[in-house]
């Protein structure tokens, strides 16, 4: 097996829930030892053999220290010392109280790499206000913006500014690591969830600071320069499924007469108030209903090959079944990776969307029971032999 | 050097409009990035919106999102002139990142083969709408086709009803967060090989991956997760509404202190027994917990409830929309906004800036959106060591 990216750097992660554990888990994938260090009972968030939780913890180690015991801040600390990042999402009292802020880490450890991934930031008025991923989402703006057409909240039906947060806490570590590497300086880094979420919003944004427009749903209108039709389709039912719905985008004129011969020329396609792009943006909802009946009569699969196949923008959307035991293309490139369970079974896992020509990452273990590493952490990158593990089980310091 | 973590980067973004916000993550932390266009400019600049709702190549807001920090260099790749300076740039860069068709680079003359002889330790990031390999690697879609094929649209809205969209191209978003870690991982790989990677960065899958709790969902139940309204997936948060407007209620934080609350004020009905001070119990009765908080939130103003939420630290959040965050006094103290002067207007505009804070190698404005091929000349000169004249016969040709 060829080498990953990140083999021979630690992690000690202190995050939880799901934007810190995203951040730390793509470093896991890349070959990073990530030590996670937990209590013993964490909130029971899930099976971490299976589904999302796997996804989550796999590629790591867990240890399970008392962070009430001063014995077990100890233990932590000197974890702290022998890694290169250590990470976290808490407020920025919470690892000052146990001397693991990044003053005194790097009073340790000159060169540490600290990032904490709060919600609000260390900083700032509001800077010990509690949140969560679909609570930050609320205050960006995006969860407002998610309605129906009659301006009824329809909701978010994934965690965004989780995800946000985590891609950007695993660039954080990375960039820090480059420059570490170049500079032999180590830095601290205060990630606000909130802003790494608001600041995919993108033009949006732009168009209320600098037109002061206020935004309204998005609906289907294109987001990115004129298209007709452009939105999502019902499709003929699928045995009882009558949930089948497809994605179309026609932007060209060329890509218009390929959508037109590709559902077989109706005689309404060449009316004239559809004869440009700009007729066809403007008379939409009568576009719509046009394209809504052919949709109805076809399976959205083969509406979309036969759009596909005329080079027209369209997509399936697809649920969980489609995407994982369908999808031809997410199969092809092995998206959903097999990963052994210690039953001696295994389970499929999201894959790493992204492959490097000779140093790709690799899924490699599921995730760990609290505490499974126990040994390994306490043995072999803390030198502590039997007797003194004993003690500090006794004297509740760890939990093995 | 500029003084950012990845200062003396060199970096080539070939990208059209779809994910150039990987190159600007690069660049706002110091890395030189040089946009590459085709001269009549690059596609992102005839998206709106427009400064002032005028359309001009130099007055997209799209454009200027997605390229603060960049610099503009023109090249004709359709002209073997344009591409012999294109290969000569990359001979001394350590990035090219592009999202063209796959096999157009090779056609163009520039694949990786060619380019990796040239220069062995180039980063090659190829972002293709399907990668470069499978069955539907030449298929069309834009971000809403995309979004329905990763599994990002399914989910969002009601069930029975129409799926909604969201706020922003975020499938290219999660897609150029995927390119800039996969870009920083290949550099890192680099440090150790002194060999370039080529990357093969999927937007399908990338896309996929921002919503992994539906592939958890499958692999753990071989169920589709379903769309839920307003309820999030985790079935711990529901938009609920209050007075004056919408809030986010949540059931993760300490549920005594809530119950309390809700009981003092007399609206707690039957959720004052001990079986919801699990959390799994309080998962399994969402739908009706959240029925009964609502009836209690329904005569409260927001700020009422919220401040107090705060103060007993629940975390709940006001679902508001995205122009308040120009109000947040939390962004506004962490100097979320960054002001960037546009001199040829003779005009400042707030732009949304850092999502983290560095200690050592601050996230830094070095630079406005470029104006169409504002630099190249002096690329020409100072990178490749051409002379005016020869500029100047390379433009009155057109070849910049």
């Amino acid at each position: 097996m060829p080498p990953m990216p990140l083999e021979g750097i630690r992690i000690l992660d202190f995050t939880w829930v799901v934007a810190g554990p995203v951040a730390t888990r793509l470093l896991g994938d890349h070959g990073a030892e990530v030590v996670k260090v937990e209590r013993k009972h964490p909130p029971p968030l899930g099976n971490r053999k299976l589904g999302l939780q796997c996804d989550l913890h796999r590629d790591k180690l867990s240890v399970a220290i008392n962070m009430q015991h001063p014995r077990g801040i100890d233990l932590a600390r000197r974890l702290a010392a022998m890694s290169d990042v250590v990470m976290d999402n808490f407020s920025a009292r919470v690892m000052r109280n146990w001397g693991m802020d990044y003053q005194s880490l790097s009073a340790v450890k000159p060169d540490i790499i600290c990032i904490s991934m709060s919600g609000l930031g260390h900083t700032g008025p509001k800077s010990s206000y509690v949140s969560y991923g679909p609570t930050l989402q609320a205050l960006s703006g995006y969860t407002m913006l998610m309605t129906e057409p009659d301006g009824t909240p329809a909701g978010y039906g994934y965690s965004y500014a989780d995800m946000c947060g985590g891609y950007t806490g695993a660039l954080a570590a990375l960039i820090a690591l480059y420059h570490r590497e170049r500079t032999g300086r180590g830095q601290f880094i205060d990630l606000a969830q909130f802003e790494a979420v608001t600041a995919v919003i993108g033009p949006a944004l732009m168009d209320i600071s600098v037109n002061g427009r206020t935004q309204s749903p998005p609906g289907y209108n294109s987001q990115e320069g004129p298209s007709a039709p452009h939105g999502v389709y019902k499709c003929k039912a699928d045995g009882t499924d009558d949930d089948r719905w497809l994605a179309i985008s026609v932007r060209t004129e060329a890509e218009w007469r390929r959508f037109v011969e590709a559902i077989g020329s109706p005689v309404w396609t060449g009316d004239p108030k559809f004869r440009t792009l700009y007729l066809r943006m403007q008379n939409h909802a009568d576009l719509d209903a046009h394209v809504s009946q052919w949709t109805t009569s076809q399976r959205a699969e083969d509406a979309m090959m036969s759009l596909q196949k005329m080079k027209v923008a369209a997509g399936l959307v697809e649920n969980g079944v489609d995407m994982c035991a369908h999808d031809p293309q997410f199969a092809a490139r092995g998206f959903w990776p097999e990963v052994a369970n210690s039953r001696g079974g295994s389970t499929n896992v999201t894959g790493i969307p992204f492959k490097l020509s000779s140093s790709s990452g690799r899924v490699r273990t599921i995730g760990p029971e609290v505490g499974e590493n126990f040994d390994y952490v306490m043995g072999e990158l803390l030198g502590i032999g039997k007797a003194e593990r004993d003690a500090l089980i006794a004297e509740g310091a760890v939990w093995p | 050097m500029n003084g950012g973590a990845l200062a003396g980067l060199k970096v080539l973004d070939l990208t059209g409009h779809r994910v150039q916000l990987c190159a600007r993550i690069l660049a706002d932390m110091g890395a030189d990035v040089i946009k590459i266009e085709p001269p009549a400019g690059d596609d992102a600049r005839r998206i709106g919106p427009f400064l002032d709702d005028l359309p001009h190549r130099n007055r997209s807001l799209f454009f200027w999102f997605y390229n603060l920090n960049k610099r503009s260099l023109t090249l004709d790749l359709n002209d073997p002139r344009g591409v012999e300076l294109m290969r000569s740039l990359a001979r001394s860069a350590d990035v090219v990142i592009e999202s063209f068709a796959p096999g157009a680079m090779d056609r163009i003359g520039i694949g990786w083969e060619s380019l990796h002889r040239d220069n062995p330790a180039l980063v090659l990031c190829s972002m293709a709408l399907f990668g470069q390999t499978g069955p539907y690697r030449d298929f069309e879609a834009d971000d809403t086709v995309l979004s329905a094929l990763g599994g990002m649209l399914y989910i969002n809205g009601f069930p029975g009803r129409q799926p909604v969209r969201p706020l922003g191209l975020q499938a290219y978003h999660s897609s150029a967060y995927f390119g800039a870690i996969a870009v920083m991982l290949a550099l890192l790989a680099r440090d150790r090989t002194g060999n370039g990677e080529w990357i093969d960065l999927s937007m399908h899958e990338a896309t996929a991956a921002a919503v992994e709790h539906v592939a958890g969902g499958y692999f753990e139940r071989k169920e589709a997760e379903p769309r839920r309204g307003t309820l999030h997936w985790s079935r711990f948060f529901r938009v609920g509404k209050c007075r004056d407007g919408y809030i986010m209620h949540c059931s993760l934080g300490d549920w005594t202190s809530l119950i309390e609350w809700v009981k003092a004020d007399g609206k707690a009905q039957d959720l004052d027994v001990p079986e919801y001070n699990e959390v799994v119990y309080r998962f399994l009765k969402a739908e009706h917990l959240f029925d009964v908080l609502d009836e209690w939130v329904k005569d409260y103003s927001r700020e009422d409830l919220l401040e107090r939420a705060q103060l007993l630290r629940q975390p709940y959040a006001s679902v508001r929309p995205p122009e308040a965050l120009f109000e947040d006094e939390q962004l506004i103290e962490r100097g979320f906004f960054a002001e960037v002067a546009h001199p040829e207007l003779g005009r400042k505009f707030r732009y949304p800036g850092a999502p983290y804070a560095w200690s050592a190698t601050p996230w830094r404005v070095y630079r406005r959106p470029p104006l169409l091929g504002e630099h190249t000349a002096e690329i020409l000169r100072d990178n490749l060591g051409m002379d005016a004249a020869q500029i100047a016969a390379l433009m009155a040709e057109e070849v910049i």
